[in-house]
């Protein structure tokens, strides 16, 4: 009914032209392109559910190159200063693996070993699995030279999301503060605990599910 | 032939629709993309197209079959008009240049319109049809839309589309829209003048500090942001960029992080203030603004093993229920982080503030724009933790520059950007430069340098304490500060002045009285001597005799440990007796001493002390009578976190989430204000029923509530009635079939969300009024209509299924909404009854009012306000009258009997209101309801009178101890003078961009959406000319077989609205 069509002289050239015109080319060039846009989509979905389960399983290859040095923190030697956990509410954990109270902390940073609440490597609250419901006991717990060998073979299991932060630990104490902390390793839906009791770990596996 | 372009335009589609999704995501609060995202057209003005057309005499529209030349045609026309010899007509020239080719019509002239010329011509084989010519007239319009009512046609209106991912979700609607740009003095001023923003850093006089040899060295500073590139030129000190997404990239691929960063360390072009510090970069979003609170646990230890020193988080969302995040925050801190965060965009309401700027420990930073408004976007309102037994803390604690604030580009040079994330990193670097002032670093940790920064503060004059906090950043004074700074503990706010107005609102909006509920003021204690610390003994109140101390009764409670570097000390003030019908102000303070153990003294068990008073000033007014007294219900208000409750106006899609409170001081706020100014008392519960006096009151406003009800609760409340309370009901919308459509999965925490009630708990409504007779029924209504001369919009609300036969039901047409979310079908519904009003039979009963929508008397989303109609029915309620535009109205409909075809709304089967409910307990098979909690019971402090009176101006004085302003010599202090200049129009743009910035919702930078436009608008033209030229190429080919065609085109003409030959 409307007018017709004027026709354009062309300026795109001829071949092309017809090249565009003939619906299998068309056809051809939506795949390709469709088919491009999909993987790519699929791919990086796919990417991030690979990574998204990373953060929990553990890759048997990898090795993070960590350089602790668990000798430092040996009770033998004489220290002047001590490192601390600094956060406590009312206890805090010294590096030679002291428990005591804020209140009992000398000067120096270490807990004041002639106050009768002052213990060495507590594990009070710990369960078996390596966790524990105070920070602070499960620092003390870790720090116990036996707990070596466990933190080795962690260390070289270590998922890696955990690659930055132990590197960069340096001897037993900072291990022992950085493995309590909680982390990824200790929540589920990311807004709740696995398990709100213990939930400081310094063993290997993350904490056990509570029931809800 | 159309299939190629069918195809072209879906890939696009998909393209565009597989990108925006994934736009709104992840950790509790990431806000979603812009609101323009979302509604793209949604201006308030609408164009609106209007068409008349007009018949033009004498000329006919003559179509032939075919395509013929000029000549063929007027061959046609002549032959056809042969016979008829009186006719006078001519062919209509046109002259265009399409008439040198065939053409298949002509336009005709002729004189005396006979019909039976026009079937001669229409007798003749080679032409169709003929028709009368016609004029078009096209007018285009621009239409004004009310205002408030612009939200409405923003969301989208079809319900398959699925809600969108959870915590993330907050309000993006009405605030930004319009907001921004009012923040900005765009819209709203008549200003030609306005101060050209240099760099904020100068603004805030940072050059002093700079002069002086500060510039933030050895202080490691943290960008908790969306990364940063390796080489930007504005970076000298980058100590370390770590990635804890799943992206594998270390840089910036939205800005964010850079302009963040920026603010804080730039050293050249757009200057930050400490361009020496050394900065860690923390990727923890990815760049569709992705992030897990596990990605953020992780990062935070890396900072707590890297001991940082300043964090800054330009992030926030509304779930403080958090746990593992809220805690992670809390061993930061204590480990002598200073953390600052941004309190968010979801301004101008109230009740909005984001976590974790909320957190007592965290500096939260709330924005202003350069001529010291609030900015529109800045969250404010209390803190909303401590409801419904407590009563929020003040938040944000203080103010800066977060409109229109310079900083780098992505990849090089300056940009602008507003947000409240804006507002943070000024704090973050300007705490940055003041920790590199203090030469005892020791001095300097989270605690100190919040008292340092709120004693500083400038007050803005006419905003209260939940918009500004202590006020404005004022650099120099946090630093005359810092530098004589001694370890103590501090309160804020600093004093009570009950009658302080505007600043200390809520509360010196109405007086208190005896017999009230007891007004809470939640201090916090800030204590800068160490990270744990106690309350020594217990606060004391010394009231001032001279100045009617003794009229009062104070109750104090408090944190037991104050941990870290803070706590609460909450308030609790009441009229004594003796001043039941006394008016006046009385005075007194509440002196508190904090210890913290010592840990630069040499023995062990030493203890540093501080002693705060707390100076408080209330206004006493005899007890109102009854009917003036209204109780709102807090405790039966549940709210999202920790779960999901859905939106009341099921409208608002991005925001599906009921979050700010429910309470007068937060999305009430409009309505208290104006029952305060209708000379209303109002008083919140925030225990069970049966912990209030009802004979004191004259109405309970029980409103959108989600909460079950105790069996002792209904008892009392059915006692309480017969002996003349009064009740009003606002309800909302609970259907079991919406509430299944409305799940969504949370990408957060990988679970399908249910909801746990509608809008409100409307089978536990039902269960309480159920003895009147009375009950909401289970439909879902929407719509507009007029109520007494008011117009009303009724926003997913429902109906009333049962009343009593003597009352008064007021009825309007309104859509099934249930109908559209689940069928997407439109259903007009007459004579829904949404209002009800009744007098209980009973000799001095109560009177009883309901209404189906809460939605119009919520500051969040509403669109038309009906405060007239909680007036009317308060003077239903208080007085017994009955308003005329009520019971007279035409809509006024029988009470729907007992026997209503509507089914009674039941509760979802498999909800989980037990795990939020107070009232509920999980049970083998149904919930339960708990026993009946004892109601609060407060322990009045023994008053330790002073002869004594108060300082004269309260807020003025000493904030923090042994601090001597003068001490502390600035060098060449030299006030700053904005640049003024005319705003030429080009400029604005520059750096006027609107658009919050806290991730997701902050503007993409121009740079990179510029391609991905262009380059879906070059394949749309490509896609045209593909599409162009095979029709070009096909008509002449199509024209050929010249006896075909006029087949085809019949065939199509017969068959147009299938738009397909018929195959036979």
């Amino acid at each position: 009914m409307g007018l017709p069509t004027p026709i354009l002289e062309p300026d795109v050239p001829m071949v092309l032209r017809r090249l565009l015109r003939k619906r299998w080319v068309l056809a051809v060039v939506f795949g390709l392109s469709l088919i491009y846009f999909l993987t790519s989509t699929l791919k990086q979905e796919e990417r991030t559910v690979r990574d998204r389960t990373l953060l929990q399983a553990r890759d048997p290859e990898h090795r993070i190159p960590w350089k602790v040095r668990f000798d430092l923190g040996n009770s033998s030697r004489q220290i002047t200063q001590c490192r601390n956990s600094i956060q406590g509410k009312t206890l805090i954990t010294d590096e030679l693996g002291y428990v005591c109270e804020r209140i009992n902390l000398l000067v120096n940073g270490c807990c004041d070993i002639n106050t009768p609440s002052s213990r060495q490597f507590v594990c009070d609250t710990c369960l078996l699995g390596g966790c524990c419901s105070v920070y602070e006991y499960c620092v003390s717990c870790c720090l116990q030279p036996d707990k070596k060998l466990l933190l080795e073979r962690f260390l070289n299991r270590a998922a890696e999301s955990f690659q930055n932060l132990f590197t960069a630990v340096e001897d037993h104490f900072e291990l022992c503060l950085a493995k309590c902390r909680t982390s990824s390793q200790s929540v589920q839906h990311e807004n709740t605990y696995r398990n709100p009791q213990a939930k400081f770990c310094y063993g290997e596996s993350p904490p056990e599910l509570a029931p809800i | 032939m159309t299939s190629p372009r069918a195809l072209w335009l879906f890939s696009i589609v998909a393209l565009l629709g597989w990108r925006l999704p994934q736009v709104g995501s992840k950790r509790e609060g990431v806000s979603m993309s812009p609101e323009v995202l979302h509604c793209p057209n949604c201006s308030q003005l609408t164009l609106k197209v209007e068409f008349s057309t007009k018949v033009v005499e004498h000329e006919y529209i003559v179509v032939f079959n075919g395509y013929f030349t000029a000549r063929a045609r007027s061959r046609f026309i002549s032959r056809a008009l042969h016979d008829l010899d009186a006719l006078v007509w001519r062919i209509m020239p046109r002259d265009n240049p399409a008439s040198d080719f065939p053409s298949d019509f002509e336009v005709v002239q002729i004189r005396q319109a006979l019909p039976q010329g026009l079937l001669t011509l229409q007798d003749h084989p080679y032409i169709k049809r003929v028709t009368p010519q016609r004029m078009v007239f096209r007018s285009l319009k621009f239409v004004q839309t009310p205002e408030p009512g612009s939200a409405a046609p923003c969301n989208d209106t079809r319900w398959t589309q699925k809600w969108q991912s959870s915590r993330p979700l907050r309000r993006t609607s009405l605030s930004l829209g319009s907001g921004f740009w009012h923040a900005t003095g765009r819209h709203s001023s008549r200003r030609l003048l306005r101060a050209i923003p240099r760099h904020v850093a100068q603004i805030l006089q940072a050059d002093v500090l700079w002069q002086m040899g500060h510039t933030g060295s050895g202080v490691k500073v943290a960008v908790f942001d969306t990364g940063l590139s390796e080489k930007h030129p504005h970076f000298k000190n980058v100590k370390e960029r770590t990635n804890w997404t799943n992206e594998k990239t270390l840089d910036d691929g939205l800005g964010h992080g850079t302009f963040v960063a920026g603010v804080i360390a730039s050293m050249r072009e757009c200057q930050g203030f400490a361009p020496d510090s050394e900065l860690h970069i923390f990727r923890v979003f990815t760049n569709n603004q992705v992030s897990y609170t596990s990605w953020f646990l992780d990062a935070f230890n890396y900072a707590i093993l890297k001991k940082i020193d300043v964090l800054n988080l330009s992030i926030g969302g509304p779930d403080f229920m958090d746990h593992p995040f809220v805690d992670k925050v809390w061993e930061l801190t204590a480990n002598r982080v200073i953390m600052v965060s941004a309190i968010g965009n979801d301004g101008p309401l109230y009740g909005t503030l984001n976590n974790p700027a909320d957190q007592m420990d965290v500096i939260g930073v709330g924005g202003i724009d350069f001529e010291d408004n609030i900015a529109r976007f800045s969250s404010r309102g209390m803190t909303t933790w401590e409801l419904p037994g407590g009563y929020g803390r003040v938040k944000p604690d203080i103010v800066t520059y977060g409109s229109g604030v310079r900083g780098s580009g992505m990849k090089e040079g300056c940009r602008s950007l507003s947000g409240t994330s804006v507002a943070s990193p000024v704090v973050a670097g300007a705490v940055t430069l003041l920790a590199s002032t203090v030469p005892n670093r020791e001095l300097v940790n989270p605690a100190s340098m919040k008292q340092a920064l709120i004693a500083s503060a400038r007050r803005l004059p006419g905003v209260n304490m939940f918009e500004q906090g202590h006020g404005k950043l004022d650099l120099l004074r946090a630093y005359q500060i810092l530098n004589s700074y001694q370890p103590q503990a501090s309160l804020s706010p600093s004093y009570i002045d009950l009658t302080e107005c505007p600043y200390m609102w809520p509360y010196c909006s109405q007086p208190i009285y005896y017999g009230g509920m007891p007004t809470i003021v939640n201090v916090t204690i800030l204590n800068g001597m160490g990270v744990t610390g106690r309350i020594v003994d217990k606060p004391v109140w010394q009231p001032y005799l001279p100045q009617n101390g003794d009229h009062i009764d104070v109750a104090v409670s408090y944190s037991p440990v104050l941990w870290p570097w803070a706590g609460y000390l909450a308030v609790s003030i009441s009229v004594a007796k003796k001043a039941a019908s006394w008016e006046g102000i009385a005075h007194g303070h509440v002196m508190v001493t904090v210890a913290s153990p010592a840990e630069n003294t040499s023995n062990a068990g030493g203890e540093l002390t501080s002693t705060v008073k707390l100076p408080v000033k209330v206004k006493i007014i005899p007890t109102p009578p009854r009917s003036k007294r209204v109780l709102w219900d807090q405790y039966h208000n549940l709210r999202y976190p920790p779960g999901y409750f859905p939106r009341d106006n099921l409208r608002m899609k991005n925001d599906p989430l009921d979050w700010n409170g429910d309470h007068i001081h937060t999305n009430f706020r409009d309505m208290y204000q104006h029952l305060r100014s209708n000379g209303y008392f109002v008083e919140v519960l925030g225990a069970p029923l049966t912990c209030f006096d009802a004979s004191q009151y004259g109405t309970l406003l029980l409103v959108d509530s989600e909460e079950e009800y105790f069996p002792e609760e209904v008892n009392k409340l059915r006692r309480d009635i017969d002996n003349g309370l009064s009740l009003i009901i606002f309800s909302d919308w609970y259907n079991t079939s919406v509430m299944r459509k409305v799940k969504f999965y949370d990408e957060n925490t990988r679970q399908w969300w249910m909801p746990d009630t509608g809008g409100a708990n409307v089978p536990a409504l039902n269960d309480l009024i159920s003895i009147w007779g009375m009950a909401f029924s289970d439909g879902l209504y929407e719509g507009d209509f007029a109520m007494a001369d008011h117009e009303m919009y009724y926003a997913s609300g429902c109906s009333i299924a049962r009343f009593p036969e003597d009352g008064i039901v007021i009825a309007k047409t309104l859509k099934d909404q249930g109908l559209e979310v689940l069928k997407q079908e439109t259903a007009v519904v007459d004579n829904v009854p949404i209002l009800g009003l009744y007098q209980t039979p009973s000799e001095g009963g109560g009177r009883i009012g309901l209404y189906g929508d809460s939605n119009c008397i919520d500051d969040s989303h509403r669109q038309k306000d009906c405060f007239w109609l909680l007036d009317a029915l308060l003077q239903f309620t208080s007085y017994s009258m009955t308003p005329a535009s009520l019971t007279h109205s035409k809509s006024r409909v029988a009470p729907p009997s007992s026997v209503s075809e509507h089914p009674l709304p039941e509760r979802l089967e498999g909800n989980h209101l037990y795990r939020y409910s107070k009232v509920l307990e999980a049970h083998l098979r149904d919930p339960k309801p708990r026993p009946l909690p004892a109601c609060p019971h407060l322990s009045w402090a023994k008053p330790q009178p002073l002869n004594e009176s108060a300082p004269s101006n309260l807020w003025k004085h000493q904030k923090l101890l042994s601090v001597d302003m003068d001490k502390v010599v600035l060098p060449n202090i030299r006030p700053y003078r904005p640049q003024v200049r005319p705003l030429s129009p080009g400029e604005s743009g520059a750096w006027d961009i609107p658009g919050g910035i806290m991730p997701g919702r902050y503007n993409q930078d121009v740079g990179q959406t510029i391609p991905v436009f262009a380059f879906l608008g070059a394949m749309v033209v490509l896609a045209f000319f593909v599409v162009q030229l095979t029709k070009a190429k096909s008509k002449p080919k199509r024209r050929k077989p010249r006896v075909k065609r006029p087949l085809f085109l019949q065939q199509l003409q017969q068959q147009p609205h299938t738009g397909r030959t018929p195959s036979v």
